[in-house]
C-alpha cells in the first residue's frame, strides 16, 4: 500500500495528464468549460488517493478513504449535471486503473509478486470508486424524479372559488390512492375556508374511472355532505358512463352532470333554492 | 391481416404499474380497431385486475394482453396471474358487494360484465389466474 502512495506522490502530475488524455476519448461530447472543471476535480481525486495510499493501514486510512469516496461522488454528480451518461462516467473512473497501472509497471523496481499485490490493491480501490460514482448517479436521478413527483402532486389539484359559495376543482391525470386522499383533504379544506355550499368536481381530465376511483369519489361526496355542502361531479365521458354502468358502481348518491357548464347551472339552481329557503324561514 | 399475435406484458406491483397496464390495454385495443367505448371497457377491466394484484398480493403479478387479428374480426385475451394468497371462496368473491379490503366489491363481478368471456382459477397459498376475452366482430 505504501509503495503505491510513494510512486503516486512522485508522479501525480504525470498520472493526471495521462488520465486527462483519456478523458477526451471517454467524453467526446463534453463542453470545454465543464472539461476544465472536471480536470480540477480529477486532480483533487488523485491528490486524495495519494494521501490514502500513503496512510497505508494506519489510523489515517479510514478518514482518508472517506475523503476519496466523497470526491468520487462529487465528480459523479458533476458528470451527471454535464450530461455525461453513467457509462461514460464509470469508464472515466475505471480508466484510472490503466493509467496508474502503467505507471506502477514503469516506476516500480519491486519483484513481480510485489507489483501484483500493488496492482490488485489499486484495482480494488478504483473498482469501488466506480461503483460509488454509479450509485451517486442513480441517487441524483432518483432524487430529481421524486422532487418532480412531489411538484406534480402539488400542481395537480387546485380548488378555485369561481362564484360566491361555489368552488371548482378540476382533476387532471391519474387518480391513485395518494392523490385521491389529497383531493378529499383539499376539497374539504377549501369548502370550509371559502364557506362554500357547493363544490364542482370536474373529472374531464381523468383518463379512467374504475371502482377504486369511484369509491374515492363517493367518499369525498359523503364527507362534503357532513360539512353541509353538496358536490357536483362533471365531465364523465360517454365511454366512462357506459363502463361504470357495466361495473355496476353505485353513484346514485352524487349529483352528476355531463359538462362543466351543466354542472355550473345546477350549482346556481341549488344556490337559488337555498337562498329561497333561507328567505322563507326568515320571514 | 397479420396472423402474428400482438402481445403486451406488464409486471404489476405498485399502483403506477396498474396505470401503465391500462394505458397499454387502451392503446392495444385502439390499434386493433376496437371502438373507444370497448377500449375504455378493456382498460377498466385491466385496471380492476391490476389493482387486485397491487392490493391483495405481496409480490404483485403479471398482466398479459394478447391481440389476435382474424379476417374481419379481432380478439384480445387478457390474463392476470399471481402467486399470491389465492381466493378461498370464489363464489363469494364473484358476488356483487363483497370486499375484503373495504372496496366497493364490484371489481371481479364488474370485470366479468365488461368482457365477453371470463374464467378464474385460484388455489389458496398458490395464486390466482384470471383469463378474459374481448371480441371485435
Amino acid at each position: 500500500m505504501h509503495g503505491i502512495g510513494r510512486i503516486l506522490l512522485q508522479n501525480r502530475a504525470g498520472v493526471l495528464d495521462a488520465w486527462l488524455a483519456r478523458l477526451r476519448d471517454t467524453a467526446p461530447k463534453a463542453q470545454p468549460a465543464s472539461l476544465q472543471l472536471l480536470k480540477l476535480e480529477l486532480g483533487t481525486l488523485v491528490e486524495k488517493l495519494t494521501a490514502y495510499f500513503l496512510a497505508g493501514d494506519g489510523d489515517g486510512a479510514k478518514p482518508a478513504f472517506r475523503s476519496v469516496e466523497e470526491q468520487a461522488a462529487t465528480i459523479s454528480a458533476a458528470c451527471a449535471r454535464d450530461g455525461l451518461t453513467p457509462m461514460e462516467t464509470a469508464t472515466l473512473i475505471l480508466s484510472l486503473k490503466a493509467v496508474a497501472g502503467e505507471l506502477l509497471d514503469r516506476e516500480t523496481t519491486a519483484k513481480a509478486t510485489e507489483l501484483y499485490r500493488m496492482r490488485t490493491a489499486l484495482d480494488a480501490v478504483v473498482d469501488k470508486l466506480a461503483l460509488i460514482t454509479f450509485a451517486t448517479f442513480v441517487e441524483t436521478r432518483e432524487e430529481i424524479i421524486k422532487r418532480q413527483g412531489r411538484a406534480l402532486l402539488d400542481l395537480a389539484t387546485p380548488a378555485l372559488p369561481i362564484w360566491r359559495h361555489i368552488i371548482l376543482m378540476p382533476l387532471v391525470g391519474i387518480i391513485d390512492t395518494q392523490r385521491a386522499r389529497q383531493v378529499m383533504e383539499w376539497l374539504l379544506e377549501a369548502l370550509a375556508r371559502e364557506e362554500a355550499h357547493i363544490a364542482i368536481l370536474d373529472v374531464t381530465g381523468v383518463p379512467l374511472i374504475d371502482s377504486r376511483v369511484a369509491l374515492h369519489l363517493t367518499k369525498t361526496v359523503e364527507a362534503a355532505r357532513l360539512l353541509g355542502s353538496r358536490v357536483i361531479v362533471t365531465g364523465i365521458s360517454p365511454d366512462a358512463a357506459q363502463t361504470l354502468v357495466k361495473l355496476d358502481v353505485d353513484l346514485s348518491s352524487m349529483i352528476t352532470r355531463g359538462t362543466l357548464r351543466a354542472g355550473l347551472a345546477e350549482a346556481f339552481r341549488l344556490l337559488g333554492q337555498q337562498s329561497k329557503d333561507t328567505l322563507e324561514t326568515s320571514f | 391481416m397479420s396472423p402474428e399475435p400482438d402481445v403486451v406484458t406488464v409486471n404489476v406491483t405498485r399502483e403506477i404499474d396498474a396505470a401503465e397496464a391500462r394505458q397499454e390495454a387502451r392503446r392495444l385495443a385502439l390499434r386493433h380497431g376496437f371502438t373507444t367505448v370497448r377500449a375504455h371497457g378493456l382498460a377498466t377491466a385491466v385496471s380492476e385486475l391490476a389493482m387486485n394484484l397491487v392490493l391483495h398480493t405481496e409480490r404483485g403479478g403479471l398482466i398479459r394482453l394478447t391481440a389476435q387479428d382474424a379476417t374481419g374480426a379481432a380478439m384480445i385475451e387478457l390474463v392476470a396471474e399471481d402467486d399470491g394468497p389465492g381466493i378461498p371462496d370464489l363464489a363469494l368473491a364473484m358476488e356483487d358487494g363483497f370486499s375484503t379490503r373495504g372496496g366497493l366489491g364490484c371489481g371481479l363481478p364488474g370485470t366479468r360484465r365488461l368482457v365477453d368471456a371470463f374464467a378464474i382459477t385460484s388455489h389458496v397459498g398458490k395464486g390466482t389466474r384470471i383469463v378474459c376475452l374481448v371480441r371485435r366482430p
